[in-house]
């Protein structure tokens, strides 16, 4: 084996062998090997064909109904989130007085001079 | 691949031996398929070895991969060889395993571990250089490790190993390089002791 060989496309036999001895598994246990193997073989192929319904008949009922509610939780919160969504506050309504006297915004919005500071102060307070 | 006796055919004769092998496990003939693990235990064993070190977890990773082949052998393209297919499956049940144990414990692998412990029937452990190796292929990087062994052990291509471990052709022979000037080195100054 020389160094060139490191860089060589093809398997090194001389070191393949050392790897193959150092790595091998012992002689005699490959027949016990193969049977270990091959007790598992119907337990592997029964594990592997569980059909899904009984894979979901295994699902708890605790664990149905706690999906159940957060189903209805989730349904609750996004209808009241577009319920919410639907009737948005308009400027109009915010500034509008409540009790419906002095039309002091209306009034300051119409108005053809500019309006008095005083006026403009007196309206804010109005509303409060 | 290297010939031995337990190795398969070579070529065409091979892939139509194993593909007849693969369609009769799928009938239901449980031979086939031990036909199938008997061909293969001891490549498998060794690739899972140089993947996890210590023998007895590359024994389960193994058997492992050979369950999990059984359970996809309907995936397995009948065209192509079976052996490449079969190795990336027991590959990827070793690398599950070793991630799993590094989950388990952060150290590194114990060199110890890769001479399998207090096993007197190992031929390989009483021998100098197979602990040796053993212990320098400890200290590879595991697709290091797993690339030299399938390319100088096993005698994949270079593309088989690639599609076996997932990763670039490129990737695959610049693994075997550095892989093998550790190893060369260890073994020239083995000859010269």
């Amino acid at each position: 084996m020389n160094d060139e060989k490191t860089f060589d496309h093809r398997p090194d036999p001389e070191l393949g062998a050392a790897l193959r001895r150092a790595l091998d598994p012992p002689r005699g246990d490959q027949a016990a090997f193969v049977q270990r193997v091959m007790a598992r073989y119907d337990g592997a192929l029964a594990a592997a064909t569980v059909p899904t319904w009984e894979v979901l008949a295994a699902w708890s009922r605790r664990g149905i109904a706690l999906a159940a509610a957060a189903a209805i939780l989730a349904g609750f919160l996004l209808g009241r989130a577009l319920q919410t969504a639907d009737a948005p506050e308009t400027f109009d309504t915010a500034m509008a007085p409540a009790s419906g006297q002095g039309g002091g915004l209306t009034a300051l919005v119409t108005a053809t001079d500019p309006p008095d500071a005083s006026v403009v102060f007196a309206s804010l307070v109005e509303q409060r | 691949m290297p010939d031995s006796p337990s190795q398969p055919p070579q070529g065409a004769a091979r892939i139509a031996g194993e593909a007849d092998l693969v369609a009769r496990t799928l009938s239901g003939e449980r031979s086939a398929f031990g036909v199938l693990v008997e061909r293969y235990a001891p490549q498998a064993r060794r690739v899972a070895r140089a993947v996890l070190g210590d023998p007895d977890e590359a024994d389960d990773a193994a058997q492992d991969g050979f369950l999990s082949a059984l359970v996809k052998l309907g995936q397995y393209d009948a065209r192509r060889p079976f052996g490449p297919w079969l190795m990336r499956i027991v590959a990827n049940a070793a690398t599950d395993r070793r991630r799993r144990r590094q989950v388990r414990k952060v150290e590194p692998l114990d060199p110890g571990l890769v001479g399998g412990g207090p096993r007197p029937d190992t031929e390989a452990v009483r021998s100098e250089l197979g602990e040796r190796l053993r212990t320098a292929l400890a200290e590879l990087p595991a697709r290091r490790r797993t690339a030299v062994v399938l390319f100088d052990v096993e005698g994949y291509s270079h593309a088989e190993i690639a599609e076996m471990l997932g990763i670039p052709e490129g990737t695959v022979r610049s693994e075997v390089f550095h892989a093998r000037r550790r190893l060369r080195a260890l073994l020239a100054d083995w000859k010269g002791a």
